[in-house]
């Protein structure tokens, strides 16, 4: 932190368990709500209708979990990391708590836009018996529009396939996907158009993106 | 009676995965609490869906109450939406609770808050959902014990085929009070109909299954429907009151909901009752006395309710909270202690004749959306029949001080079909509307003329039990939209709109309203051919309703449309409020007269027996002053309420009111420690 003006906070948090199942919006209202009760002194944006200067990072579908999720917090005065981590800590619910916190200088891109490759896992309830089979577009619904994506556009390298022997979970399945300011594939309409060798779908348990990167 | 509850999550949990907005079934809010130590539950359920039901405020009050005792918990409960019950039968899934995601037949109590007369069918689907028999005569031993309260319990007979038990009143001390009798006379393995017999002997129970119905003559000698069965069941069940109300704490914990609900921000009760006596009004009734919280117990209470949920919205909620005797003291308070914090302030009711300069001006701090006023009559003459105490100079002033301070959107409500309502009254609504639109533009510069939009929403009037109009039947639907169009069509002006509620779903409230027991056959009748979520437009089943009447041989029309002499024996006579019938006669023929009656917190009892009948009075926190129309007057015309001119002429009584007290210091807990610490406030998802 060299601009002793600038408080901008990074705040990673997990989205996990049943609450993996709210929107990006409910999550946002979710956040703003812990910050107040946190009771941190965050910055209110001037003009017609005051809100909290607060960002949050690249949106999660509902229904997909995330590790290391990111919200950006604009601060009045400085208060040290730990404190701040702390206090949002005692102010949050298990299944989206923060796990860490430090101040970002002005210049370092948002949140939303910094990370555009993200590493996913699913958890299966079934061996994919053959493998996963992969298609080469998906098709889907925006706007009202049907729209044909190339998964090879979107998905960085291979599908790893493991097995594991957790929580009702026989394997899972690792796969990173990048976004594109044209668009984005999701990891969970990914996974619904894949198969195993003989074309069935994949028992899906959960989605976790367990990590973003630039 | 059980020591832990079945956990349907692992079953649910993929339905919610593929359910519309899943947030509804997570639980897991900030503020749950999943009460583990506890051997007797409630499942305190709204019938409606999660963003309904969860900030109802008597959910809230209730769940609460009965966490707070010992061996009791209470579990929220909503109607999953109608993709969700069908995914649920499709599966072979009961309906559950939120904490602990538990059959409602797994709960001891279910309790029902009959919040208006389109739940009724809701609460039929919940218990078919439930595995639970429709009908209570049907019920096993260990079946639960059903019951109700809310406002559609002061005429319960619709309900009565399939509710064991009704709560009459307010239910902070009724409740938990009753769940602790159950839970002893379980205990001592006492069969449920001696469990129903005990519920009746106590102050404000209603069980149904222990009156006969007498017949129209009958009762019309006896003054009442419904005769007792056993000695030891009362003849009339008189209300609850929670008279600790005006010292109890204004903020307790609550849940702080993920989904997007109806009312999503912080609520502060500031009073609870008015007696600004309007004579449609059920909730001026049914809450008498009125009890006002102190300015101190209110801040604070906002204070700690703000810091606990994080929302950055309070209403100040209540029937009319700018009667208030401190509203402005209040706002002006709060409005310093959050200023430039980005918190909203709202105050859901204003009064015509109390918003003026003063209360533009402090309401004004934030965003402005829409302001709504009621004037409800288009006449004076109507206004003054129907009680409602304002003039047109005190909407005119309003709307000066509201377009002046900054706003541009004001919608106006606005009732047809009242009784003695002429065509002069349904083109008066125009006329009164198109003045102040008027009005509007000329308090705002010229260049944001365009700006400016006035909206008409017109209702259909519903008779509704404990009124002094709950004689006075309903104008049927076609004359209703007749008189709709009429009023349309009066409308000159492109910046005014008009709206108003489909007449067809009126009827059933109506109906709701003044029925009998019969009307409860209908109730399940309409619910087997396919009503259910009656209250949501792209839901309501007119025919199923139509079909049911035909099918049950009850004539609706009659119920819904009949007038009777003031005096009439109705069904809900047995129920009472407080209010006398006698009063309530006596205010149906001022009425005729075109008489009004003051507001007895500003001066003069009028009498209506509520104070003396539940052994209490009106609480204030300081005298109130009347504003607007109603402060006109002197000594000189004091007391001549029985003066009927253009203006309404409740003017300042000289005569002391006996049922008036203030609150004192000593009596605001807040002094001590009102505001409860945050023990009983979870974090969402831990189990205690």
């Amino acid at each position: 932190m060299t601009d002793p003006a600038n408080f901008r906070l990074r705040v990673t948090f997990c989205k996990r368990g049943r609450l993996s199942m709210l929107s990006h919006l409910e999550i946002a209202r979710a956040l703003e709500r812990a910050v107040r009760r946190a009771g941190l002194p965050y910055a209110i944006s001037q003009g017609f209708s005051p809100h909290m200067k607060i960002a949050f990072g690249a949106a999660l579908p509902v229904g997909v979990g995330g590790d290391s999720e990111l919200f950006d917090l604009q601060l009045t005065r400085y208060v040290a990391p730990q404190k701040a981590l702390a206090a949002l800590q005692e102010a949050s619910v298990p299944d989206l708590m923060p796990s860490a916190a430090r101040y970002i200088e002005h210049t370092v891109p948002a949140a939303s836009v910094a990370f555009p490759k993200s590493t996913y896992v699913a958890r299966l309830t079934a061996l994919p018996e053959g493998g996963v089979v992969v298609p080469e577009t998906v098709t889907v619904v925006r706007k009202k529009k049907e729209k044909e994506l190339a998964v090879g556009e979107f998905l960085l390298g291979a599908m790893e396939l493991d097995s594991v022997a957790d929580d009702g979970a026989v394997a899972q399945l690792r796969f990173k996907l990048e976004s594109k300011p044209t668009g984005s594939l999701r990891p969970d309409i990914l996974l619904t158009n894949c198969t195993d060798a003989a074309g069935n779908p994949l028992q899906i348990a959960t989605i976790t993106r367990m990590a973003q990167e630039a | 009676m059980r020591d832990s509850l079945t956990n349907l999550w692992p079953q649910v949990a993929p339905l919610v995965a593929s359910a519309e907005r899943p947030s509804r079934y997570l639980n897991h809010e900030f503020g749950a609490v999943c009460k583990q130590d506890a051997d007797f539950r409630l499942c305190m359920v709204y019938p409606d869906t999660y963003e309904l039901g969860q900030p109802n405020q008597a959910v809230r009050i209730l769940v609460n109450a009965v966490n707070a005792r010992p061996r009791l918990a209470a579990e929220r409960g909503f109607i999953p939406a109608p993709d969700m019950c069908d995914a649920l039968r499709a599966a072979g899934l009961p309906i559950f609770s939120m904490e602990s995601c538990a059959p409602f037949r797994e709960f001891d109590v279910i309790g029902f808050t009959l919040a208006h007369e389109l739940v009724a069918t809701n609460v039929l689907e919940a218990l078919d959902l439930a595995g639970i028999p429709i009908r209570a005569e049907d019920r096993a031993e260990d079946d639960p014990i059903i019951v109700a309260g809310g406002p559609c319990a002061y005429n319960p007979e619709p309900f009565t085929l399939f509710i064991d038990a009704f709560s009459i009143g307010e239910g902070e001390e009724a409740i938990p009070e009753a769940m602790e009798l159950m839970r002893e006379l379980r205990l001592a393995g006492a069969p449920r109909a001696d469990i129903l017999r005990a519920l009746a002997a106590q102050p404000g129970w209603y069980v149904p299954s222990l009156y006969r119905v007498r017949s129209e003559s009958e009762a019309q000698v006896a003054g009442s429907w419904l005769e007792p069965l056993e000695e030891g069941v009362p003849d009339t069940v008189v209300k609850r009151l929670y008279e600790g109300f005006a010292e109890s704490p204004g903020w307790e914990p609550c849940v702080v909901p993920y989904a997007e609900v109806v009312h999503d921000r912080l609520s502060v009760e500031v009073l609870r009752g008015c007696a600004r006596g309007c004579r449609f009004c059920q909730a001026g009734m049914m809450y008498r006395p009125v009890r006002e919280r102190s300015v101190r117990n209110i801040v604070e209470s906002v204070k700690a309710g703000l810091a606990h949920t994080g929302y950055d919205e309070v209403s100040l909620t209540s029937l009319s909270s700018t009667d208030h005797s401190q509203v402005a003291q209040i706002l002006a308070e709060l409005n310093g202690e959050f200023a430039g914090t980005g918190t909203r302030i709202s105050l859901p009711s204003q009064r015509l004749d109390s918003f003026g300069v003063d209360m533009a001006g402090l309401v004004a701090g934030q965003k402005k959306g829409g302001l709504t006023f009621a004037p409800e009559a288009g006449t004076q003459r109507l206004r003054n029949v129907i009680n409602k105490n304002v003039t047109e100079d005190d909407l005119f002033a309003a709307i000066d001080a509201a377009f002046a301070a900054g706003w541009r959107r004001c919608k106006l409500y606005f009732m047809i079909g009242l009784p003695t309502e002429t065509d002069e009254d349904v083109k008066g609504i125009a006329s009164l509307a198109q003045r102040a639109y008027d009005r509007a533009k000329k308090a705002v510069p010229p260049e944001q003329r365009g700006n400016v939009r006035m909206s008409v929403s017109a209702a259909l009037f519903v008779p509704k039990a404990q009124t002094p109009f709950q004689w006075d039947g309903q104008i049927p639907p076609e004359e209703a939209r007749r008189r709709a169009h009429l009023l349309r069509d009066s409308v000159k002006y492109k910046a005014v709109d008009v709206h108003w509620h489909d007449p067809a779903t009126s009827f059933v409230e109506a109906v709701m309203s003044r029925g009998g027991r019969l009307a409860s056959a209908w109730v399940e009748a309409a619910w087997k051919r396919g009503a259910c979520f009656d209250a949501w437009t792209e839901h309501f089943n007119e025919q199923a309703w139509r079909d049911a009447a035909d099918e049950v041989g009850l004539d609706v029309e009659a119920v819904a449309q009949t007038t009777f002499e003031p005096g009439y024996v109705m069904p809900w006579a047995h129920i009472s409020t407080g209010a006398s019938t006698g009063w309530l006669a006596k205010e149906r023929r001022r009425a005729a007269e075109e008489v009004t009656t003051p507001d007895c917190t500003f001066g003069a009892c009028s009498a209506c027996g509520a104070c003396p009948g539940l052994d209490s009075s009106n609480v204030l926190a300081a005298l109130r002053v009347a504003a607007g129309s109603n402060a006109a007057g002197d000594d000189a015309s004091a007391g001549s309420s029985e003066a009927c001119g253009d203006a309404p002429s409740n003017a300042r009584p000289s005569r002391r009111n006996p049922y008036i007290s203030l609150l004192t210091v000593e009596d605001d807990c807040v002094q001590e420690n009102a505001v409860p610490e945050c023990g009983g406030f979870d974090k969402g998802g831990e189990r205690r």
